[in-house]
């Protein structure tokens, strides 16, 4: 053995006292499924955290050798003891062993050292970059603030989405709801929305936190690695409790996402949660229920479900000047079957939420993506929140794409059309093209501005639809290479000034005689 | 069901029926309902029951040797004073594990006063 550790060892057992405690107990009756029965503490209280003696009975060596700390959650107070969820390996708790009580409800660790990291959801550490020196904690259960103490939400989140900034847009403390079949693109959305905020100043920046319910590993490791190579983990913090994880983790996942987002808030800053997904949680939490026999309700869910989501989204908000100014914006997904918007979970966390982001899968398939029905999309509190360039410039796209909806059943009739129908269809699909964009390439407020003036301008009519999006994103190039100046003034005044427009509109004159071609096949 | 047998099993034992005779009606009563093949599950229920009963009752007091039963008895005599706790039944058992000194528990109260828990601490803290 090194001298130190003796020396160490002696020095302990020097300062050694021995305190004799009485400790609040009970005994585990029974175990299963992640779910113990515990005869015995009385006292205990709801969400207290117990912790297992794996320990017992075992002799000195083993009980060395084998020390692993297992907590569990208290979920239920019964007559003779309590029902808790094992927050941790099922296996190394067994019937008849103690189980201590520690007096203080569920707490997550919250701080800037958590930025860049993941965590699972008791905030532990899960990418071997070593433990949290000096965190603070947070209740994972705390009440949500009271109405004196809000704002109304008046300050824009961008999420670099042009159909999404320009008509549903999102403040910052809001709810926003993504909702759509698998494989539509809600995760792009949420993941793009996190990128797009390194087109923010560093101050004004929010923090993000991706909270990954019952997701597949390699889905969050593929997320966290796009985040990294996009530059925006340093501002973000991941919270993983994977497919693979028990119930009651995938249940005190968002939780714990928001408590870390709190710590933020209270400092004054913007924070930005991302819930992927709520029914997966959900889900988790009807199998947690049964297994405590708790009453099942609708879909066997328990009755508390709509309280569930609605106690975790009520804690967004928008605090007051006087409580610092600081907001938590959320991002919820749930995940539809078929397209069907009047399930369950759908229509409770639709009227929870302040307005919902609909993808469609026959968009998706049909190529459109972002895969975003504006149709049914809405935003309840944005459009306050929204900057006035971008008003101006994003009034008449909602009613234009819905007429285009209307006349698209007709295009195949194209020969016979009037012309005020076919331009009207024309127009339409060139704003369709214009709405697309790649996964994980978010445009920043002023290109976008500055795309959909020239849009409303006709600047595309001229454009055969197939080269729209090449156009689009040439010109808002050239614009910020050229006009750089113009294109900051109204990132920063969040207005569209006359000279700006004007400036636009030198811009547009100039892109379309230094880039003919792509007027080339003008019809 | 079975667990609201053996809790029915439990109160005719309280209130004075011989055990014989509580499962003669707890066992005439299943008869009649069809429920007999609940038996054994009533009877596992049961011993829990009683056993939860024990546990409220008396608290027990471990040592790692039989030498150590006076001492020890001594020592969690005080403690439960100081805990407050009067008027319980000590049953006394051996768990060699402990090392050395004494474990009281029962009653919700857990007071280890042993050399293992002692060794433990001093091998965390100086390993940490």
């Amino acid at each position: 053995m090194q001298t130190s550790i003796i020396e160490k060892i002696i020095k302990e057992i020097d300062g050694y006292t021995s305190a004799q405690q009485t400790e609040h107990v009970g005994t585990v009756t029974a175990v299963g499924d992640g779910v113990v029965a515990i005869d015995g503490l009385s006292k205990a209280v709801m969400s207290e955290v117990v912790e297992f003696e794996t320990t017992h009975r075992k002799s000195l060596e083993g009980a060395m050798q084998s020390q692993h700390t297992v907590f569990g959650l208290i979920l239920n107070l019964e007559e003779d003891g309590v029902r808790a969820a094992i927050l941790g390996d099922t296996a190394l708790v067994a019937e008849g062993m103690t189980v201590r009580s520690t007096g203080h409800v569920l707490s997550v660790p919250s701080g800037e050292e958590l930025l860049g990291r993941v965590v699972n959801a008791l905030g532990e550490p899960q990418d071997a970059k070593g433990p949290f020196k000096n965190p603070t904690m947070m209740p994972v259960e705390r009440e949500a603030s009271g109405v004196i103490y809000r704002k109304g939400v008046s300050v824009p989140l961008a999420t670099g989405i042009v159909s999404i900034d320009a008509m549903i847009p999102i403040g910052r403390g809001q709810r926003e709801l993504i909702i759509g079949d698998r494989a539509t693109g809600k995760t792009t959305v949420a993941v793009d929305t996190i990128i797009n905020q390194l087109h923010e100043p560093e101050a004004k920046r929010p923090i993000c936190i991706y909270v990954a319910i019952g997701q597949k590993e390699s889905k969050t490791a593929r997320i966290v690695e796009q985040l990294r190579s996009a530059g925006a983990l340093s501002y973000t913090i991941v919270v993983d409790a994977p497919a693979s994880a028990p119930a009651a983790l995938q249940y005190l996942a968002p939780f714990a996402g928001v408590a870390i987002g709190e710590y933020f808030m209270d400092a004054g800053k913007d924070v930005l949660v991302i819930y992927d997904d709520l029914s997966k949680q959900a889900v988790a939490y009807r199998e947690l229920s049964l297994l405590l026999r708790r009453p099942p309700g609708r879909e066997a869910y328990p009755g508390d479900i709509f309280y569930l989501h609605s106690r975790l989204l009520e804690r967004a908000c928008r605090m007051s000047d006087e409580k610092g100014g600081g907001s938590i914006t959320a991002l919820p997904i749930i995940e539809t079957q078929d397209g069907d918007v009047s399930g369950y979970i759908p229509t409770n966390v639709i009227s929870i939420t302040d307005g919902q982001i609909f993808l469609d899968s026959s968009l998706f398939n049909k190529g459109v993506r972002p895969a975003i029905d504006v149709g049914i999309s809405v935003s309840r509190v944005g459009s306050s929140a929204q900057t006035k360039a971008m008003k101006g410039v994003a009034g008449g796209i909602k009613l234009e794409l819905a007429q285009f909806r209307d006349l698209e059943a007709f295009m195949q009739f194209a020969q016979d059309l009037d012309k005020a129908t076919a331009d009207r269809i024309a127009s339409g699909q060139r704003m369709v093209e214009l709405l697309k964009q790649k996964n994980g390439e978010p445009i920043p407020l002023e290109r976008q501005v500055a795309i959909l003036f020239a849009a409303n301008a006709k600047f595309f009519a001229d454009v055969s639809i197939g080269k729209v999006r090449e156009t689009a994103s040439q010109f808002a190039h050239y614009t910020d290479d050229q006009h750089p100046m113009m294109l900051r003034s109204i990132k920063e005044s969040g207005m569209l000034s006359e000279d700006a427009k004007k400036e636009l509109c030198t811009s547009m004159d100039e892109f379309r005689l230094s880039h003919k071609e792509l007027f080339a096949d003008v019809k | 069901m079975h667990e609201a047998y053996a809790m029915a099993l439990w109160q005719l034992i309280e209130r004075g029926e011989t055990p014989h005779q509580a499962v003669v009606m707890v066992k005439k009563n299943l008869d009649l309902k069809g429920r007999t093949a609940i038996l054994p599950k009533v009877a596992r229920a049961f011993e829990k029951i009683a056993a939860r009963e024990i546990r409220k009752r008396t608290m027990q007091l471990t040592v790692a040797r039989i030498g150590d039963f006076e001492k020890a008895l001594r020592g969690a005599k005080e403690a439960l004073l100081e805990a407050g706790i009067r008027e319980i039944d000590l049953v006394e058992s051996i768990d060699e594990s402990l090392v050395g000194g004494w474990r009281l528990e029962g009653h919700d109260t857990l007071i280890d006063n042993s050399w293992k828990k002692s060794l433990l601490t001093i091998y965390n803290r100086a390993t940490q």
